[in-house]
């Protein structure tokens, strides 16, 4: 059975719309290709996850976000406009950054559906067992690791 | 004179965002987490010539927040804006019908913020730098 999935292409261009938007084309991000299979490239991380839940058909999965420690603070510092942030505001900024990513992502895949509201940790992303990753986006920016996945529980259900 | 705006949104970082855009324009700004919390500004006044209105927020989201405004007939002159990741034409349509002026997709650029106001006949300044 085929899994419904975003083309990559897709998620690459919603992500670097996301960042030029908000975070300026000074610094860009870029693509930075990681085997499949690769753990996240960064000790201290932080990571997000919003869910897609379909109903009467519509497509259901999850959009994480994986940012180096560095990089989810400089973003945070950018997105709110001053040189000093706390663990509190790096929550909201990256909640707000994966809200975005996951709301357009869902606009590519048949509804209906609706969208959850994110959650955000200090640490790696965890999935469920039955996760399949379906696509993945790996980058720089500011020179530290970038990574957005996009998962469905079930292949059966999608 | 001064357009009064209120941002609603669950985010603080997009609120200051949204804020820096609106201060730029020279308007003033009010803020609110989330639709319940900004009825309650809007019943203690004053009234806000402009609300920029996140769909997906907790407590209330943005679209019941709409309905309610558009059944006070107090509110009426309330000019309301939809910045949202929902950008499925379905939702698009809901939002509209349900009393929307306007809807704004995240992420947007300081530009499109303008340009929608600009169309609303809110302002009709520049970019902010």
């Amino acid at each position: 059975m085929s899994v419904a999935a975003p083309e990559l292409t897709d998620v690459q261009a919603i992500v670097e719309q996301v960042w030029s938007s908000f975070l300026g084309e000074a610094e860009p991000l870029l693509p930075q290709p990681v085997p499949a299979g690769a753990p996240f490239p960064a000790e201290d991380a932080w990571s997000a996850a919003i869910t897609v839940n379909g109903t009467d058909g519509g497509w259901s999965g999850m959009v994480t976000v994986e940012l180096a420690e560095k990089v989810a603070f400089s973003l945070t510092a950018e997105m709110l406009g001053v040189e000093d942030v706390e663990d509190g505001d790096v929550a909201d900024a990256v909640g707000e950054l994966v809200n975005m990513i996951g709301g357009n992502i869902k606009s590519l895949m048949p509804g209906p559906s609706a969208l959850s509201l994110p959650v955000v940790a200090a640490g790696r992303a965890a999935h469920s067992s039955e996760a399949v990753e379906v696509a993945r986006f790996d980058g720089l920016w500011i020179g530290q690791p970038v990574r957005v996945s996009v998962h469905v529980t079930s292949i059966g259900e999608n | 004179m001064t357009v009064r705006a209120m941002i609603i949104d669950d985010s603080r970082a997009m609120r200051s965002i949204l804020r820096r855009i609106l201060t730029g324009l020279e308007f003033e700004t009010s803020e609110a987490g989330h639709g319940q919390e900004a009825l309650d500004q809007l019943t203690a006044g004053p009234v806000p010539d402009l609300c920029l209105v996140d769909w997906n927020m907790p407590v209330m989201d943005g679209y019941t927040f709409i309905t309610q405004v558009r059944a006070n007939p107090a509110w009426r002159n309330v000019t309301l804006m939809m910045v949202t990741t929902e950008s499925e034409q379905s939702q698009i349509v809901r939002a509209l019908a349900a009393g929307a002026h306007e809807y704004v997709i995240k992420p947007f650029t300081p530009d499109a913020i303008v340009e929608k106001l600009e169309i609303l006949g809110l302002t009709s300044k520049g970019i902010p730098a």
